[in-house]
């Protein structure tokens, strides 16, 4: 069945329109799992590791249990029936014998009031053997380094699978480099001869450090059992199906006895994708046959959640004098922590897939070391992998003396272009978006702009960047329902954290032909909704968004079926418009919706109740460009960087919802210059986090930024619903690019280290340009 | 610890409590009155989301012992609406311009939004962006949320001059 449909003419897909828990939001009348009141609650602590790398010699109990108040005090001990071996940090519910990350859950307590639970921590006597930690990622993938894993684990890709999908070859690991989890290496053609036919190579090494999604509501769930041994959790969480199958594969039970409710999500960004709290704290409640609440609080979070892995690409081009590609030498290293788990694929794809490279030589590795492990972060490893290319590609540019809007555009991919794994770019926009960023005013006045410089010595750059994301698939559901006054009911699973509901009420009404005002989203449990993937991969619209247009084509289906019986016509003779079905031409002869509803409700009614269904897989996916310009000053005395004008160009197919579209591309890239600017875990030597609170970890805040212009294009994606493609992670992607161009065309150093900092660019100033 | 009793205004109304002489003006709103609108981002005064007015000032909640709140009045995101339940035009414009999306630092970045235009009627747009520089937000970009309280500032002005 075709997706693409026009617009019925109602108040439907491509209006601005608010959503409609706007008003519980800015009351702060919105639920999130903190504030959910539980009678006889009793509240979760845990006691984290002190050390990156220790063997547990023993573990004292005895004064924390002792202490009034306090319900439970567990250790791995006290739950032998949970795995011992730990493939995912979700399994590691305790640390059994070994701890691998500093804050490391050691023991779990729960108590009547948080501060005695926070008092029985104190109370816990552990005794550490201190082991040698393997911290930094390129020691660590070496032979003889610091084993992280436990020998026979085996590495984690299910969440490069949910994302985006991307299809490498796995490659064998070379003898006794015991940390490399994952590998993959990609070839074609000839390097060697490519660089030594190139008149230009150029080799760079580009470094991001983790960072952490940032938001704002920490990790959080309520568990409570009943009588009857079924598991409740309220859960502040990016999938409550997944959810719930890791914590039923963690505890060792059938996925039937539990049920998660998803609670309004405070932000996730991909941190609240894999269990993380939930497994410790369903146990506790188990334990003491009282709902427990566990609230991480923002140091666990920083020190111990699961945060975006550093990421460390080597790059070597080589091209002719006029700019033709030659050949690509490429290696990323993604530092995963403790667990396996980074999206290694999408990085070693991305690198060589973005430019048409004649011949190439991408390796990849995933390396573990003693350090919190890692999760998704909003197009995972994507901004760190542009970072690398388009800071290249501009070099190159520079170097050469090219236009780099028209050098990108030469060698640019188009869809049906091979990627470097074979497969096929898919429809997108990737040259459209470029195209419209270079015809803006900023980019066409950039050289006046710079040489207008002030008088106050600070130096003015002008830089942009181009990125891309894969979009990701996963199978869904939906249903939609005829009241019995005519409006519509659509329930599926999908978490609302950004407000994409209103969006899909929006595609609901106008795949059925009624004003959205009529339709009404719900996101059931896991006990009532259709399965339903994540909140994740930019694929909400993409496929929720499918499985409810179709859902509403078959309510809309069934409801015609039912008007032609009752008005004697053909089903192909009638239309629907104001809510009334009607033979077309005959606007006398009709019925309401109103009346089809009801009749599906009534006592002894041969009518039945209108509910239409869709459950599709997808195999299509739809790549969304990006492409970011900033006019920024440096002061060179200082390093600091002032953002003057930021803009935003974005494929985004069909702008089902205009409103929040632009909320997703503000936000997604005010995330990225947090990337290029201020943000960093920064890890000493021993693995101890040196900046575990919000002041020392530094987001942007309104007065670091300008007013961020977004500019929407619309290449429809062949089988987007409406034709609309993915919207959440492209704007992440380009902007630390973008940001170290215009540092370098405002003070000619070129910065390869994120974050940009003052003090990183006022040294590359005094240390000569890079 | 013997609990201590806590008398204080909060939004409009008297209100006496009982409450451990350690526990901040956070933890009292939320687990004692039962006001969860302000909410804990961070603990430690960096994020913003659990800013309330105390006697017309900002104040991070978190930060702030509830026995130091004793006798004074206290104005939570619940009492920003007024009392037939109309929204207040900060409110009102965020709805509009679509501001909120996770929502978990709306009710600290209205109230601060609040204080500011109570201070200055008509801010610039760079008194705005420092006026909500404490309130950490992660989704929006903070684009939105500047244009709603600038028009905010403006629908409060002609309401003033309509009176």
């Amino acid at each position: 069945m075709s997706t693409m449909k026009t617009t019925r003419d109602v108040k439907g897909v491509g209006v601005s329109i608010p959503r409609p828990d706007g008003p519980e939001k800015v009351t702060g009348r919105v639920q999130y799992v903190a504030d959910i009141p539980a009678k006889g609650l009793l509240h979760a602590k845990l006691l984290r590791s002190p050390h990156a790398h220790a063997k547990i010699v023993s573990i004292d109990t005895s004064a924390a249990k002792a202490l009034p108040g306090v319900r439970a005090v567990l250790t791995a001990k006290d739950i032998p029936h949970l795995k011992k071996k730990a493939p995912t940090r979700a399994h590691a519910v305790l640390a059994i014998d070994r701890v691998v990350f500093m804050g490391q859950p050691v023991a779990a307590v729960a108590a009547d009031e948080p501060s005695i639970a926070e008092e029985a921590l104190d109370l816990i006597k552990v005794q550490y053997q201190v082991l040698a930690p393997s911290v930094d990622p390129l020691k660590s993938m070496l032979p003889g380094a610091a084993p992280v894993a436990d020998a026979g684990t085996e590495a984690d890709t299910s969440e490069a699978l949910a994302h985006s999908a991307v299809a490498i070859a796995k490659s064998e690991t070379p003898a006794k480099a015991v940390n490399i989890s994952q590998q993959a290496r990609l070839q074609r053609g000839d390097p060697a001869k490519g660089f030594a036919e190139s008149d230009h190579v150029l080799e760079k090494t580009y470094r991001v450090p983790m960072v952490h999604q940032g938001y704002l509501e920490p990790h959080a769930v309520l568990a409570e059992w009943d009588r009857n041994g079924l598991l409740t959790l309220w859960a502040s969480t990016q999938g409550s199906f997944n959810t719930r199958s890791e914590v039923a594969d963690v505890l060792g039970i059938p996925e039937n006895r539990i049920r998660v409710i998803p609670v309004e999500c405070g932000g996730g960004f991909g941190g609240k994708i894999r269990a993380l709290c939930e497994p410790i704290t369903a146990v506790l409640a188990q334990v003491t046959k009282r709902p427990v609440r566990y609230v991480m609080t923002r140091r666990e979070e920083l020190q111990a959640g699961m945060p975006a892995p550093q990421v460390i690409i080597k790059l070597k081009t080589g091209v002719k004098r006029d700019g033709t590609l030659m050949a690509l030498d490429a290696e990323t290293v993604i530092d995963s922590g403790a667990f396996s788990g980074a999206v290694l694929a999408v990085s070693a794809v991305f690198l060589g897939s973005m430019y048409k490279w004649p011949s190439f030589d991408i390796r990849g590795f995933e390396v573990l070391t003693h350090k919190p492990s890692v999760a998704a972060y909003r197009a995972p490893v994507a901004p760190q992998t542009i970072f690398a290319i388009e800071s290249h590609m501009e070099q190159i540019a520079r170097d050469l003396d090219l236009d780099s809007v028209e050098f990108r555009m030469r060698h640019l991919i188009e869809p049906g272009d091979p990627m470097v794994n074979g497969q096929p770019w898919q429809s997108n926009g990737a040259k459209q978006v470029l195209s419209r960023i270079a015809e803006h005013p900023h980019w066409k006045s950039r050289k006046q702009w710079v040489a207008a410089a002030g008088k106050n010595g600070k130096r003015r750059g002008v830089g942009l960047a181009l990125g891309g994301w894969l979009g990701g698939l996963q199978p869904t559901g939906a249903t939609v329902r005829l009241n019995p006054d005519g409006s519509l009911a659509v329930l599926t699973g999908q978490v609302d954290i950004a407000g994409t509901n209103i969006s899909l009420a929006q595609i609901a009404a106008s795949a059925y032909g009624v004003d959205t005002d009529l339709v009404r989203i719900t996101t059931g449990d896991t006990d009532v909704a259709p399965m339903t993937g994540l909140s994740a991969g930019s694929k909400t619209i993409y496929t929720v968004g499918a499985a409810v247009l179709q859902a509403a084509e078959d309510a809309r289906r069934q409801t015609f079926e039912i008007a032609a019986a009752e008005l004697e016509a053909s089903v192909h003779d009638l239309e629907l418009v104001d809510g009334k079905v009607t033979v077309r031409g005959m606007p006398d002869k009709g019925i309401t919706l109103a009346t089809i509803g009801k009749k599906g409700n009534l006592y002894m009614s041969k009518t039945p109740p209108v509910l239409g269904k869709a459950n599709p897989a997808f195999t299509q996916q739809a790549p969304g460009f990006a492409a970011q310009l900033a006019r920024l000053e440096v002061d060179p005395d200082t390093g600091e960087v002032t953002i003057q004008d930021f803009v935003i160009v974005q494929d985004v197919g069909k702008a089902i919802n205009p409103l929040g579209v632009e909320g997703q591309m503000q936000g997604g890239a005010v995330q990225s210059l947090g990337i290029a600017l201020t943000e960093g875990l920064m890890f000493d030597d021993s693995g101890r986090l040196t900046n575990p609170s919000l002041l020392d970890y530094r987001k942007l805040t309104a007065a670091d930024l300008p007013n961020l212009e977004t500019i929407i294009v619309e290449v429809p994606a062949p089988a987007g619903p409406f034709g609309a493609r993915g919207v959440g992670e492209p704007p992440i992607i380009p902007a630390p690019a973008a940001i170290a161009n215009a540092i370098q065309n405002a003070t000619g150093a070129r910065l390869t280290e994120l974050p940009m900092s003052p003090e990183r660019i006022a040294l590359a100033l005094v240390n000569g340009k890079q | 610890m013997a609990k201590q009793i806590l008398s204080c205004t909060v939004n409009g109304e008297p209100v006496e409590v009982l409450v451990q002489p350690y526990v901040t003006l956070l933890d009292a709103l939320r687990e004692d009155m039962g006001l969860t609108g302000p909410k804990e981002g961070c603990g430690t005064g960096d994020c913003g989301a659990c800013t309330v007015h105390v006697d017309g000032r900002v104040v991070a909640s978190c930060l702030m012992l509830a026995m130091q709140a004793r006798g004074r009045k206290i104005r939570t995101i619940e009492g920003l609406a007024s009392a037939d339940s109309t929204l207040h035009p900060l409110q009102e414009a965020f709805v509009r311009h679509g501001v909120p999306q996770c929502g978990f630092c709306i009710p600290g970045v209205l109230m601060a939004a609040a204080a500011l235009l109570e201070g200055n009627p008509r801010p610039s747009e760079e008194e705005i962006r420092y006026g909500i520089a404490g309130n950490l937000c992660r989704c929006t970009g903070y684009t939105k949320m500047v244009t709603a309280i600038s028009e905010a500032a403006g629908t409060l002005a002609s309401q003033r001059s309509a009176r």
